[in-house]
């Protein structure tokens, strides 16, 4: 029993944090146009069982990923270490990230860091596109790890669905209308507001920072698409019966707004009334 | 046969007539069409109160035609495509179709919610300007009472209220409920249980939420709304202190027809700045939190505004329990100390303060002339101890929305609100004490030495003084006006209060005759004093 | 009633006969006043009648009401005209309870407005002084109602008789306790039942048989389905396991990585649950030992778990214990394993009570 346990134990450390996994999941979606990157995983998986040799032999790099290399010797080199090994103290390895992470990271523009702090904070992107692109070739290239799918992401998604796992996977932190909610000594979890699909698809991915991961293997790719819908269409595109949604903040705002608006529009009112005439 | 000729003219005094013979309404129709209100801003806090309860009810009607109060499972069916399918109770799904498949429903039930959180701010608004001014000391005790108890019913069909959508915030709502039940000593989990019929969240508490809601509570409130106005109307209004007025009369307003149309006019004031907010402004999107389930939760959780001083309460009491090592051991969990004992307290310092103030004072006279809050430092600092007590805690049940949208760490805003608790209350008490006594000062010196007249005088040895304009013309013995006594109302300050000027600003919002000569550049404002200045009032007072 | 005219001010003159022809109206109405102790002391018109002033104000009521009317039709025509189904992506219908609150809202403004204008600006100015009468009734009458109590209770002659008395109470208290019986009876409902308050939906089966841990569309779980640093919501494998009426079993399935599962089960072999953890695997309850709500913010680098509603902290890696906010006891850990086809279960139910605290929890 005890040794049964100890190799499964020691298999499943050694997939941990690795792409196997995920791989594996996205095999299964059998897609044709995502033929070429589960190819790419799948060669990736390489890099699980012989870890960091890659990383030190400096294999021959894409002319995309050459690139990325270059930007990433200028802008991240300080902070995660010749080919991205990491600094002790001040960031984090990226060998097995992945270009998720990437994508997440440098494209929304947390990364590059402003200053060490609780959490980096979205801020206008310092990369175009284009190289965000670039340099998430490289981390690819150098240790694999997940990758955003291309094409539409909210292929035949089903709202309701969506919904649903939102509320149950999403909702605690993000909030009820994705914008985002405190978490403890000063982390927050951010507004959804300004995402992308791809970046939240990437975020699910690669669980930047205090996000759990939510692997493929854990959500679907089409349950993906079913909460980035949810959270795009329902959320996002503004359908609030109600009138002006006053942030959604839930009471918190509605109790502001009744003293703001309506007790000192009434108490106005009984000063008109009461005044002299 | 002759006939009969019909005299539209006489219609009405034959009528009224036919109607006395029977009734006898005369006498006191005659008293209630003569009965004089003060007219103060003040006293129209609670008439707000007042007429959004009467919106609540007319709304709340509406509401129940299509609201079904069971917690039977049912498939959604309804035109909200992103909720379509999914499993949920009745009462959910019928509330989602008030709000999407009952021609204006949204609208009612964004006007319900709004009329409720403005019946019970309104409440604290004019509670507070009872206190402040004293209008609740002998012989008004009972009403005090009773609009305390009030605000406690009120709190009480407001959660009620909320929970009836089940929705998943009203559910994490009446969960935490359950919790509060549970946390009372020894019979806590009997309560619960028998509240809930059985474990949490069980099937029936949405049909008993709804029966107290729409029945016992509204009923309560109805009965101690009448005695509440019947003791207004019985004891006559209290009025602020003034010319002619004294404790043995109330000079205003006859009721009719002037004072009768303005409450007309205001009620549909406050009908209108509801239907507004509930148009306008949404509040509580039930259809984005979706049906209650006991594994699913939302950030920024919160109660109603009323109810967050609870919630505040909760979030920063520390979690101290106490165990009682009997037996396989009992615990008062801490739970129990900010959610019952605390509320049971604010219940019972809320409705004795009134005999608490008069036995502190020996002061058990009648009084119907109002006190300016500068006037009574003790009770004003008392107030404003509560009111900052009462905040700190309300803002501490939103401590993770602020925390979040300013970027302060939750960590620190708990910690914030409990050191705030406790330092901010008796600091409030000494601030307020000591602006009432600078205030109370700056009114004798004005009735001593007159108003400041702006004007600096050069005195024949090089001193420069400031020219006062007395309040009264008479002479002293010694050549100065005479100081005057101080009869608790308002102490004419400004120069144009006397009529020297006349009043600055005429309009309401925005001055009709524009403040000539506004300096152009701040840098540089007019040196020179404006002619009409040298001319000093007449000293006589307008009022 | 006829009484109060002897409480008259004492500076009104003489009564009026209201039946004198020669009265005006003002008169009588200030008689009838002066009857129920009112002073009219000023009266004056504030518009002189047929002034241009007075057109004009006329002129902005009747404006008010007038704009009452557009307001009022314009809300029925929206009422029935405008697209009013919820309808994703058309904007029409958005606007629906806006316009509907839009024009309500000014429809009743400008009739109180309205109202308000007229009264304020055309009716007539007035002060009266009403005298209150609040010091007590007339002693006389006092005495009188007194007396008249203290009679009735002589008639009964409860004190010559004091057993009618006794023997009322005595025969009141069971018809007062018949009145309650019923609602308490029927309401009380015996709590542990079933020992319902320390059980779960993972209480093993009748058979022993270990119960499954699924997931919220009710497919059981396989250590691979949860990513490193990922969390699930798992739920008991039994009928009705999703849903309200277990609704003290969800629980969080979270996979840990390396060195903080090291950690968690360091912490785990110092409280003797050295197998409640199954590899890098670990299981607390969803429900906040404080006050209910879903403990489920986990912060995956921290190893903390935030509960939304009051801030509890739980470290994951030391027991779930809580480091901050006021929940004071750590979350019950459920002990898992993987069964022979490789699917998640619970060894047994969780060994502590779940959810808040009370009374006789042990």
């Amino acid at each position: 029993m005890t040794s049964d346990n100890d190799r499964r134990r020691g298999l499943l450390a050694r997939l941990r944090g690795r792409p196997v996994a995920r791989s594996r999941g996205r095999r299964r979606l059998g897609a044709a146009v995502r033929l070429a990157a589960a190819l790419m995983l799948a060669g990736g998986a390489y890099t699980v069982f012989a870890p960091g040799v890659q990383a030190q032999d400096n294999p021959p790099l894409t002319a995309a990923g050459n690139e990325g290399k270059a930007l990433f010797d200028v802008s991240c080199v300080t902070c995660h270490g010749r080919n991205a090994q990491g600094v002790e103290g001040r960031g984090p390895s990226l060998i097995g990230v992945g270009s998720a992470s990437v994508e997440f990271q440098v494209g929304s523009g947390r990364m590059p860091m402003a200053r060490q702090e609780a959490q980096a904070m979205r801020k206008p992107p310092q990369f175009t596109d284009e190289q965000v692109r670039q340099l998430g070739q490289y981390i690819q290239e150098l240790g694999g790890g997940p990758q955003v799918p291309s094409g539409n992401l909210r292929d035949g998604a089903n709202m309701a669905t969506g919904g649903e796992l939102f509320r149950i996977n999403c909702s605690q932190c993000h909030a009820f209308g994705g914008g985002g909610g405190a978490l403890s000594s000063g982390k927050y979890a951010p507004s959804l507001k300004p995402a992308s699909d791809r970046q939240i698809y990437a975020a699910m991915l690669s669980g930047p920072q205090n996000m759990p991961v939510f692997g493929d293997n854990q959500i679907t790719p089409q349950e993906k698409a079913d909460i980035i819908a949810y959270i795009q269409e329902t959320l996002k595109s503004d359908q609030d019966q109600g009138g002006f949604n006053l942030g959604r903040y839930g009471p918190s705002t509605e109790g502001l707004a009744i003293f703001l608006v309506g007790i000192v529009a009434l108490v106005f009112a009984s000063l008109w009334i009461a005044g002299k005439s | 046969m002759k006939r009969r000729k019909f005299d539209a003219a006489a219609l009405p005094a034959k009528t009224a007539g036919a109607v006395d013979d029977r009734f006898q309404v005369a006498t006191p129709l005659r008293k209630l069409l003569n009965k004089v209100f003060p007219d103060h801003w003040s006293f129209l806090l609670g008439e707000i109160a007042l007429f959004s309860f009467v919106v609540l009810l007319l709304t709340g009607v509406f509401l129940t035609f299509f609201y079904e109060p069971a917690m039977t499972e049912v498939t959604y069916d309804g035109s909200y495509a992103p909720l379509r399918g999914t499993p949920m109770s009745a009462a959910y799904a019928s509330s989602l179709d008030i709000s999407f498949d009952v021609r204006g429903g949204l609208i009612m039930r964004q006007m319900h919610h709004w009329a409720a959180l403005l019946f019970m701010a309104a409440i604290v608004v004019h509670m507070l300007r009872v206190f402040f001014t004293g209008a609740f000391r002998k012989p008004r005790e009972t009403n005090w009472i009773i609009g305390s108890l009030l605000f406690w019913v009120g709190f009480l069909a407001g959660f009620t209220g909320y929970s009836l959508p089940d929705d998943g915030l009203s559910g994490t709502g009446l969960r935490i409920a359950s919790g509060i039940i549970l946390s009372i000593p020894v019979v806590g989990s009997w309560v619960s249980s028998s509240i809930f019929g059985g474990e949490f969240p069980g099937m029936i508490i949405i049909s008993r939420f709804f029966i107290a809601h729409v029945l016992l509570i509204p009923g309560l409130l109805v009965a101690l709304i009448s005695v509440h106005l019947g003791l207004v109307f019985k004891q006559k209004h209290t009025q602020w202190p003034g010319p002619g007025r004294t404790n043995e009369n109330v000079v205003g307003e006859r009721m009719f027809p002037r004072y009768a149309l303005k409450q007309g006019g205001f009620f549909m004031v406050v009908f209108g700045v509801i239907a507004l907010m509930g148009g306008l402004f949404q509040i509580n999107p039930i259809w984005y939190f979706g049906p209650y389930e006991a594994w699913v939760v939302s950030a920024a959780s919160q109660p109603d505004w009323y109810v967050m001083f609870l919630d505040g309460s909760t979030r920063l009491m520390p979690g101290w329990e106490i165990s009682i090592p009997i037996g396989d051991g009992y615990v008062i969990p801490p739970l129990f100390w900010p959610t019952v004992v605390l509320p049971g307290i604010l219940v019972g310092l809320s409705t004795m303060y009134p005999f608490l103030e008069a036995r502190r004072l020996k002061d058990y006279k009648h009084h119907n002339l109002l006190q300016r809050p500068r006037d009574v430092p003790a009770r004003t600092a008392v107030g404003a101890m509560a009111v900052a007590f009462y905040v700190v805690l309300t803002l501490s049940g939103g401590n993770d929305v602020i925390a979040d949208k300013f970027h302060i760490s939750l960590n620190a805003m708990t910690w914030a609100g409990r050191v705030g608790l406790l330092v901010i209350p008796p600091l409030a008490y000494y601030v307020t004490y000591r602006i009432c006594l600078g205030l109370q000062q700056h009114d004798r010196e004005v009735l001593a030495h007159g108003v400041e007249t702006g004007i600096i005088k050069r005195l024949p040895d090089g001193r420069f003084v400031e020219v006062h304009q007395p309040l009264t013309s008479a002479d002293g013995h010694d050549g100065h006006a005479p100081a005057l006594d101080y009869v608790g109302w308002v102490v004419p300050k400004k120069m144009n209060r006397l009529g020297a000027l006349g009043p600055a600003i005429r309009g309401f919002f925005y001055p009709i005759e524009k403040p000539a000569e506004a300096p152009v550049s701040p840098g540089h404002p007019p040196v020179e004093p404006r002619a009409e200045r040298e001319e000093v009032g007449s000293g006589e007072s307008r009022r | 009633m006829s009484t109060h005219t002897e409480h008259q001010a004492p500076q009104g003159p003489e009564p009026v006969d209201v039946n004198d022809p020669r009265l005006s109206r003002f008169e009588i109405v200030q008689e009838g006043a002066r009857r129920d102790d009112i002073e009219i002391v000023h009266y004056e018109e504030q518009v002189v009648p047929g002034s241009k002033a007075e057109r004009r104000l006329t002129r902005t009521v009747a404006l008010m009401f007038l704009l009452t009317g557009v307001a009022a039709t314009a809300f029925l025509v929206i009422y029935i005209w405008w697209p009013w189904q919820w309808e994703a992506g058309r904007g029409g219908d958005k606007l629906y309870t806006p316009l509907l609150g839009l024009t309500l809202g000014l429809a009743l403004l400008g009739v109180g407005f309205g109202i308000l204008t007229w009264g304020k600006k055309l009716l007539p100015k007035e002060v009266s002084i009403q005298d209150r009468h609040d010091q007590g009734g007339n002693p006389e009458d006092r005495k009188i109602t007194g007396e008249t109590m203290l009679y009735l209770a002589d008639e009964l002659g409860v004190k010559r008789r004091p057993l009618l008395g006794i023997s009322l109470l005595a025969g009141l208290a069971p018809v007062g306790a018949v009145a309650a019986a019923p609602l308490i009876g029927g309401l009380i409902e015996q709590p542990h039942k079933n020992n319902q308050m320390f059980t779960t939906g993972f209480a093993p089966a009748e058979g022993g048989e270990k119960i499954r841990l699924i997931r919220e569309d009710g497919r059981p779980i396989r250590p691979a389905d949860v990513s490193v640093g990922g969390q699930l919501t798992v739920f008991p494998g039994i009928e009705g396991g999703v849903s309200n009426r277990h609704a003290d079993s969800p629980t969080l399935l979270i996979h840990l990585r390396e060195d903080d599962a090291q950690k968690s089960r360091a912490a785990n072999e110092r409280k003797g649950r050295g197998d409640f953890m199954w590899g890098n695997y670990v299981a607390f309850s969803k429900i906040c030992t404080h006050a209910g709500c879903p403990a489920s913010l986990y912060e995956q680098q921290t190893n903390r778990l935030l509960c939304p509603c009051h801030q509890s902290q739980f470290l994951i890696t030391d027991n779930a214990k809580p480091i901050f906010g006021p929940a004071n006891r750590p979350l019950p850990q459920l002990p898992i394993e993987v069964d022979e086809e490789g699917f998640f279960v619970a060894r047994s139910d969780y060994t502590e009570t779940i959810g808040p605290d009370f009374w006789e929890r042990p």
